[in-house]
């Protein structure tokens, strides 16, 4: 069995069919969905991470339904956004971090102990008691990434997030997303280069899976129909 | 109440989030009870500056929760000189001032994680009737994170009507500002949903 894996999955959004009838097998460690705007790689991204039920089909992630076992598979995955703001739930640094725990209960100290490492990981412990809003664009995404590494999770969605940041926060948040291990990620991105780093790219197109193979072939077919 | 947690080890911040809440909702509570007159005005005026003291944050920290709050307090002040006489509009502006002050406090000496634990806990009896104490929390604390998300999304709608030339107009703001607003909404929604909280 693929670790993702999708058959005839259709989804309608306010009338508008935005996947349709959608097949594919996914196994690498990180994948990555290019497309044009309004194609359906965000939807088809938030279908694997349990945030968008689908119309009809069935969506499988790491063996768990995620339709029919939406908890489990929420347990299991983390999902970043481009708008770093929107992802923002506690006033400070450190008690966003610590948010992501909440559901689990954990003893105090442990708490505090995994945010510390935590906030190390992604170069924020300076700021750990800074206000959660006040922090730079870059700043806000990594602070986002903490908080969904922290929960150590199978598989990372991100979806666009390097969209609204500077070159520099961009190769940074990239870095955390392709370098680190124990994950899997899908990478929803119009950076192609981003997608050149991963180990398998899907180009969706018009709401259907267009390739599916190695990133440069993927690429070159989605350059290729471009080209007017 | 939209000032964060001052670190510190004062009586205040050393004292439990649930105890300091009935605390201060007591020491509120007895201001309401004052009466309309000068010297209930004056110990007002002093209750908020002791509190400030008692949980060692500077003059400063107070100040700029006044300042934060001139706007109010002149509508306060200004609409009850209207009706009423001179002292009780000041007892009456003195007693909202040192009932917000309070409220400041609470969160200025507890991390909104304490707090929400000690929400999630007085809530919990509710949950027999079907009530969520976790979802009551998490209420709170959006609400006070997203107050500074707010002001700036209006800043933003603002900015963008200035830059077509448009004139500054209530009605004009309000629409942009609900539509923003309520795409923020949505997109909180998925945050809470990613980090397992729906």
């Amino acid at each position: 069995m693929s670790a993702l894996s999708l058959r005839d999955v259709s989804v309608t959004l306010g009338g508008t069919t935005v996947l349709e009838r959608t097949s594919v097998d996914l196994d690498a460690r990180r994948i990555a969905i290019i497309g044009e705007n309004g194609s359906g790689k965000s939807t088809l991204a938030r279908v694997i991470g349990g945030l968008v039920t689908p119309s009809s089909g069935h969506v499988l992630v790491h063996g768990v339904d995620a339709v029919r076992d939406l908890r489990l598979l929420r347990r299991r995955i983390a999902v970043v956004f481009s708008n770093p703001d929107a992802q923002i739930i506690m006033p400070t640094v450190a008690e966003d971090v610590a948010f992501s725990l909440r559901a689990d209960k954990l003893p105090r100290q442990v708490v505090a102990e995994r945010v510390a490492t935590a906030l190390e990981d992604f170069g924020l412990a300076a700021l750990a008691g800074r206000s959660a809003h006040e922090l730079s664009g870059g700043q806000k995404q990594l602070l986002a990434l903490c908080g969904a590494f922290i929960r150590s999770p199978e598989l990372v969605i991100a979806d666009e997030p390097t969209a609204l940041l500077d070159a520099r926060n961009a190769r940074n948040v990239a870095a955390h997303l392709l370098e680190r291990q124990g994950h899997r990620l899908v990478l929803v991105t119009h950076d192609l280069a981003l997608a050149a780093r991963c180990d398998e790219a899907v180009l969706v197109e018009s709401g259907r899976i267009g390739v599916v193979g190695a990133p440069d072939e993927v690429i070159a077919a989605y350059e290729r129909s471009l080209v007017c | 109440m939209l000032s964060l947690y001052q670190p510190g080890h004062g009586l205040l911040h050393r004292m439990p989030a649930g105890s300091k809440a009935l605390a201060l909702a007591v020491a509120v509570l007895a201001l309401s009870f004052l009466p309309s007159s000068w010297w209930a005005a004056g110990v007002a005026a002093a209750v908020a500056p002791l509190g400030y003291a008692v949980a060692g944050l500077g003059v400063g920290v107070l100040f700029r929760q006044v300042y934060a709050l001139r706007w109010l307090l002149a509508v306060t002040l200004g609409v009850q000189l209207l009706f009423v006489a001179p002292e009780a509009a000041t007892a009456n502006t003195s007693r909202v001032l040192a009932t917000i002050l309070l409220a400041s406090l609470l969160v200025l000496t507890t991390r909104i994680a304490d707090l929400l634990d000690a929400v999630e806990r007085l809530l919990a009896p509710t949950a027999r009737w079907g009530l969520d104490p976790q979802r009551a929390s998490l209420l709170l604390s959006i609400t006070i994170t997203t107050v500074p998300v707010l002001a700036r999304l209006g800043s933003g709608v603002r900015e963008a009507q200035r830059a077509r030339g448009a004139p500054a107009n209530l009605a004009r703001f309000v629409i942009p500002f609900l539509v923003v607003s309520l795409k923020h909404a949505d997109e909180l929604g998925e945050a809470l949903t990613a980090r397992g909280l729906r």
